[in-house]
């Protein structure tokens, strides 16, 4: 996962309208959007909501002048385990539903059912609509604006501060991460290579870890007591200088917000 | 086993986050009394570097892979299953938010599977079978898979309360998964609290009384 940081980092500071709204805003924008989505009942409801938000986000993705095959890769990297347990329901009976009508059977007895597949597909979608939300916010908005935006949202402080350390050096230890990668395949080593025995494998694989988390921990030694000399305390990150978030941007969350508890709620009332 | 959005409902969720955000204000507490709050820098640091750690693809059987969680390592290492808690809290954070790894409703849970269940399982279970005569990497390995395994069924168990995976067939499927992930879990933290030990015998001061003079049975 580490080894796409400095993609996604890449794309976050490029130069869009969306880009350069307050990462306030599209912090409320996203996390918005993901609870609306998660409180609507699993249902069929959940069907043209889908379409609604991928109309609105069609909008918004369009606006931050990224490619659409950032969002098809970033939407790929996420989905191993929500696929799998996506797919797997389709063979079992869903508490949602009360009778169950047989759609084929396979040997073994094992049946697909229409109700499941159903299911299958109003969980993909509200995956899909909430996932959809994360990949705009992380890709238009850097991480050390995420942080600040976050800090001036009311993240304790505490938090703050262990977040941008973390933030740091998480790109000094994708570097690491890749220069030990190549490095190892420098001198032939493969992790997956069925010609070395599996212990040395086990072995190296293990050493070259722990020499990654003992580099980690004296970097932070190294760190914690460098900023200690230069004055650190436990208030540091308190001084961030307070920025009204202008009055446009503000009307953008408001309607954004609108549109998350209309949208439900009209297709509740007038189903199409 | 990071469950994403959608697959628990809003409320189910929200009962997960209180329950993590007790055990994050206890792990701040632990890192304020035992680290002083001072040095909660290294921890970060730490955080980022388990993030790398993560990243390593390691050769299960069967031709599948697997990664290396860490928490039990964390927790070993550290001394406290709140080094756990920390740690995987940040990582968390940072998956959920950035990458879209987990999700924004359901980080509370994984926090509670992979940083609660799985910092204390993880440390109690290292204690527990060190106290009980075992050796220190035999003792790492099995807590670290134990806490794999423990995480993954807890995971099962929140999925068939949310009704979004029935409870036998994903207490097997998880399990078995886990069980055969865990063994390489448990393996290389072994060998990395071995490869800690040789090289920086201080950081385990507690554990180890000096290997090179024969203390440790192996």
């Amino acid at each position: 996962m580490i080894e796409h940081l400095g993609t996604i980092e890449q794309d976050a500071h490029r130069d869009s309208p969306v880009h350069r709204l307050d990462a306030r805003v599209k912090i409320v924008i996203a996390f918005a959007a993901i609870i609306a989505m998660v409180a609507v009942p699993y249902s069929t409801l959940v069907i043209p909501l889908f379409a609604g938000y991928l109309l609105v986000y069609a909008v918004w993705w369009g606006l931050s002048r990224l490619p659409l095959s950032t969002l098809l890769w970033r939407y790929l990297l996420t989905l191993p385990f929500g696929l799998f347990i996506i797919i797997f329901q389709i063979f079992f009976e869903n508490p949602y539903y009360d009778t169950f009508t047989p759609l084929f059977a396979l040997p073994l007895g094992i049946t697909v059912y229409v109700q499941s597949v159903e299911f299958a597909s109003i969980l993909a979608m509200k995956f899909t609509a909430c996932i959809i939300w994360i990949i705009l916010l992380s890709s238009t908005t850097p991480m050390e604006e995420l942080l600040k935006g976050g800090r001036r949202l009311g993240l304790p402080s505490v938090m703050a501060l262990s977040l941008g350390m973390m933030i740091r050096y998480l790109f000094v230890f994708a570097d690491m991460f890749a220069n030990i990668n190549r490095a190892l395949a420098l001198r032939h080593f493969a992790a997956f290579d069925r010609a070395l025995p599996y212990r040395y494998r086990l072995t190296t694989l293990a050493y070259a870890i722990g020499s990654l988390f003992l580099r980690s921990y004296e970097q932070g030694e190294r760190t914690y007591i460098c900023m200690q000399c230069r004055g650190y305390g436990k208030r540091t990150y308190e001084a961030l200088p307070k920025r009204p978030v202008p009055s446009r941007q503000l009307g953008v969350v408001a309607v954004m917000l609108a549109i998350f508890v209309a949208l439900p709620v009209m297709l509740y009332i007038a189903p199409f | 086993m990071h469950i994403p959005d959608a697959f628990i409902p809003l409320w189910q969720s929200a009962i997960y986050w209180i329950v993590a955000l007790i055990f994050i204000a206890l792990a701040l507490r632990w890192a304020k009394n035992e680290l002083s709050e001072d040095k909660i820098p290294l921890i970060a640091v730490l955080a980022a570097g388990i993030f790398a750690i993560q990243a390593f693809n390691l050769p299960v059987a069967m031709g599948t892979s697997g990664h290396l969680v860490g928490g039990a390592l964390a927790a070993i290492v550290l001394g406290s299953p709140y080094a756990a808690v920390f740690i995987l809290t940040l990582v968390l954070i940072i998956q959920g938010i950035i990458f879209g790894d987990g999700g924004i409703t359901t980080m509370g849970v994984n926090i509670l599977n992979m940083g609660v269940i799985g910092g204390f399982v993880g440390y109690y279970g290292y204690t527990g079978l060190k106290s009980a005569g075992a050796n220190i990497y035999l003792s790492a390995g099995i807590a670290a898979w134990c806490a794999c395994f423990v995480a993954s069924l807890a995971a099962a168990v929140e999925m068939a309360v949310a009704g979004t995976f029935p409870l036998v067939p994903g207490l097997i499927a998880m399990g078995t998964y886990h069980a055969a992930i865990g063994i390489i879990e448990g393996i290389i933290t072994g060998a990395i609290i071995y490869f800690l030990v040789t090289s920086r015998p201080d950081l385990l001061a507690e554990e180890v009384q000096q290997p090179s003079a024969g203390g440790v049975s192996a």
